[in-house]
C-alpha cells in the first residue's frame, strides 16, 4: 500500500519560468498520479484555450481547484509516488515576505528539486532559492536542467555542462557538497530523462534518471544527538500544575527530571512532567509541539523568544556574531549602522549591522569586495551582528535549526541569513 | 502565482478562556482579502488548549504579518504563530 511508504516533503524551486511546475505535473503524470484519460481532457481544453504548448502546468492550475476544495485543517498538497516513497510537493509562494515563514514555521522540506533551464542558466531567483534552501536547512538537493530541447543546438551537452558548471559554482559557495548532488538534463515539456534515459537525445547523459534521483534521497534523521533546544513559545501558569512554558523541540531530548536552563533568562529549573497532546509522555523528541512543567521557575521568569536547554549544554546567547546573509528585497541600500528586526526560532530582536565585512560574488563564491560601503538586493555578503538585547543564536554548523533567521523592516522582508560565528555575552 | 493557504496557531491567554466565544470573535476579525477554511481546537497540555485556523489569502496579499497582526489583536489572543504556508 501506498500508505506505508516513507514520506519526504519536496520542494521545486528555481527561476521563474524554468519550468517548475511543467516538471511538477509532468512528475504527476508519469508516476500515475493524474491519469493519461484526465491529460487528454486537460490537453483537449487546453488546445481549445490556445494553451497547448504548457499543457503540464495548465493542469497542476486546473487541479488547483481540486485541492482548494480538498483544503482541511491540513493544507492539501499535490502528491506522487515513486515505488519507494511518497512525495508531498511544497509549493512556496513566490513572494518573499513569506520567507519569514519559511525560517520560523513548522514545515520543512526534506529535500528539493532546483530547476534550472539550460538557455537561460543561473538567473536571480536561482540564487536566491538556492541560498534560502540552504539557511532553511534543505540538505538534499536534486538539479534539474530543464529546457535542454530548447538549447542550441537542441539537447547540447556543451551547454548542459556549462550550466552544471555554474550551479555547481553557486552551490559551493553556500556549502553545498557539489559531488553528492545529481545534475540530471531534463525536459519537462518533453519527458526526457525523467523515468528512464533519453538514449535518442542525451545519449551522452549516462546519470540517474530523475526517479532514480528521488529514490535515492534519504529519510531524515531527527535531530535527537544535538544539544537539547526548544524555544519558548508562550508561558502559562496552570491553577493545580504550575509553570508552563509551550513550545517546540527543535533539537535534542528533554525527559522527565532534567535539569534545564532558559537564556537569556538565566533561569534554571527542573523539568517536572511533559505533556503533549493533553498526555503526559516520559520524553519529547525534536518536532514534538509540547508544555513543560518546570520546577523552580515563576511565569515572569521567563518570556517567548527565550531558548530552554539543559545546565550542562546552556543555549548560546550572543553578545555578537557572524552571519552571511542574502538581501531579498531593500528599496535603497544597507549599511553599517542599520537596525533592522532578526526574527530566529521565537525571538525578534533589533539588531545592528555594525560591519559589512564582505560582498561575495554568487557566481564564484568569491569574495567580491572586501568592506563595501554597502549592500543591496541580490546581493549576498558576510556581516557582523550585535542584538540590542540578549538573544540566542547557535552557529549554523553547530544547530542548523537555532542559526538561521529573517531580517525584517518597513513590513518586508529584507534577507536571510544563517549565523556563522558567535561571540558569547 | 495561485492563492495562498496558511495555517495559524492560536494561543489562548489563559485555560479560563472560552474557545467557543474565542473562535466566533477569530472568525468575525478575518480580514476581506482572506476566507476562513477550517477552524478546530487542538490540545497541547495540562488542559491548555490551542485553536488553529487554515485561512486562505488572496494572491495579491504580500506575507502574513497583517492577518497575524488582526487575529493577534482579538481579545483572549496570548500569541499568533503561523506554522505553514503553502500555494494552492
Amino acid at each position: 500500500m501506498a500508505e506505508a511508504k516513507p514520506h519526504l516533503n519536496l520542494a521545486v524551486i528555481g527561476h521563474v519560468d524554468h519550468g517548475k511546475s511543467t516538471l511538477v505535473g509532468r512528475m504527476m503524470y508519469e508516476t500515475g498520479a493524474v491519469d493519461q484519460h484526465t491529460i487528454d481532457e486537460y490537453r483537449k481544453e487546453a488546445s481549445s484555450k490556445g494553451k497547448s504548448t504548457f499543457e503540464f502546468a495548465w493542469v497542476m492550475d486546473s487541479l488547483k481547484e481540486e485541492r482548494e476544495r480538498g483544503v482541511t485543517i491540513d493544507i492539501a498538497h499535490q502528491r506522487f509516488d515513486t515505488d519507494k516513497y511518497y512525495f508531498t510537493v511544497v509549493d512556496c509562494p513566490g513572494h518573499r515576505d513569506f520567507i519569514k515563514n519559511m525560517i520560523t514555521g513548522a514545515s520543512q522540506a526534506d529535500a528539493a528539486i532546483l530547476v534550472v533551464a539550460a538557455p537561460d542558466g543561473v538567473m536571480a531567483q536561482t540564487k536566491e532559492h538556492v541560498f534560502l534552501s540552504r539557511t532553511l536547512g534543505v540538505s538534499q538537493l536534486i538539479i534539474a536542467i530543464n529546457k535542454m530541447d530548447d538549447t542550441k543546438p537542441a539537447y547540447s551537452e556543451e551547454r548542459y555542462k556549462e550550466v552544471k558548471e555554474e550551479v555547481s559554482k553557486l552551490l559551493k559557495m553556500v556549502g553545498f557538497k557539489v559531488d553528492e548532488i545529481p545534475f540530471i538534463p531534463v525536459s519537462a515539456f518533453e519527458g526526457d530523462n525523467l523515468t528512464k534515459l533519453s538514449d535518442k537525445n542525451t545519449p551522452w547523459y549516462k546519470g540517474a534518471t530523475m526517479i532514480e534521483a528521488l529514490n535515492n534521497l534519504k529519510m531524515p534523521v531527527k535531530p535527537t544527538t544535538l544539544p537539547l533546544r526548544v524555544p519558548v513559545q508562550d508561558v502559562y501558569t496552570i491553577s493545580g500544575v504550575g509553570t508552563v512554558p509551550v513550545g517546540r523541540v527543535e533539537t535534542g531530548v528533554m525527559k522527565k527530571g532534567d535539569k534545564i536552563i532558559f537564556e537569556p533568562a538565566n533561569a534554571a529549573g527542573e523539568v517536572k512532567s511533559i505533556e503533549m497532546h493533553h498526555e503526559e509522555v516520559p520524553e519529547a523528541l525534536p518536532g514534538d509541539n509540547i508544555g513543560w512543567n518546570v520546577r523552580g521557575i515563576g511565569r515572569n521568569d521567563i518570556r517567548r523568544g527565550d531558548v530552554c536547554g539543559h545546565v550542562d549544554n546552556p543555549p548560546t546567547v550572543a553578545k555578537e556574531f557572524t552571519a552571511q546573509i542574502v538581501v531579498l528585497q531593500h528599496p535603497s541600500a544597507i549599511s553599517a549602522g542599520y537596525t533592522p528586526v532578526f526574527h530566529c526560532h521565537t525571538s525578534q530582536i533589533a539588531c545592528t549591522i555594525t560591519e559589512i565585512k564582505a560582498k561575495l560574488d554568487p557566481r564564484t563564491g568569491s569574495v567580491k569586495e572586501q568592506n563595501p560601503a554597502f549592500i543591496k538586493a541580490g546581493d549576498a555578503a558576510i556581516i557582523t551582528v550585535r542584538p540590542s538585547k540578549p538573544m540566542v543564536i547557535e552557529k549554523v554548523k553547530e544547530i542548523p535549526q537555532l542559526g538561521r533567521f529573517a531580517i525584517r523592516d518597513m513590513g518586508q522582508t529584507i534577507a536571510a541569513g544563517m549565523c556563522q560565528n558567535v561571540t558569547p555575552r | 502565482m495561485g492563492d495562498v493557504a496558511a495555517k495559524i496557531r492560536i494561543m489562548p491567554e489563559s485555560t479560563d478562556i472560552d474557545l467557543a466565544e474565542l473562535k466566533a470573535a477569530l472568525k468575525n476579525a478575518i480580514p476581506d482579502y482572506a476566507r476562513l477554511h477550517a477552524m478546530e481546537e487542538r490540545p497541547i497540555a495540562f488542559g491548555l488548549k490551542a485553536i488553529v485556523m487554515a485561512v486562505i489569502l488572496d494572491k495579491n496579499v504580500a506575507g502574513t504579518e497583517g492577518i497575524e497582526g488582526i487575529l493577534a489583536s482579538v481579545k483572549g489572543v496570548e500569541s499568533v504563530e503561523v506554522e505553514e504556508v503553502g500555494l494552492l
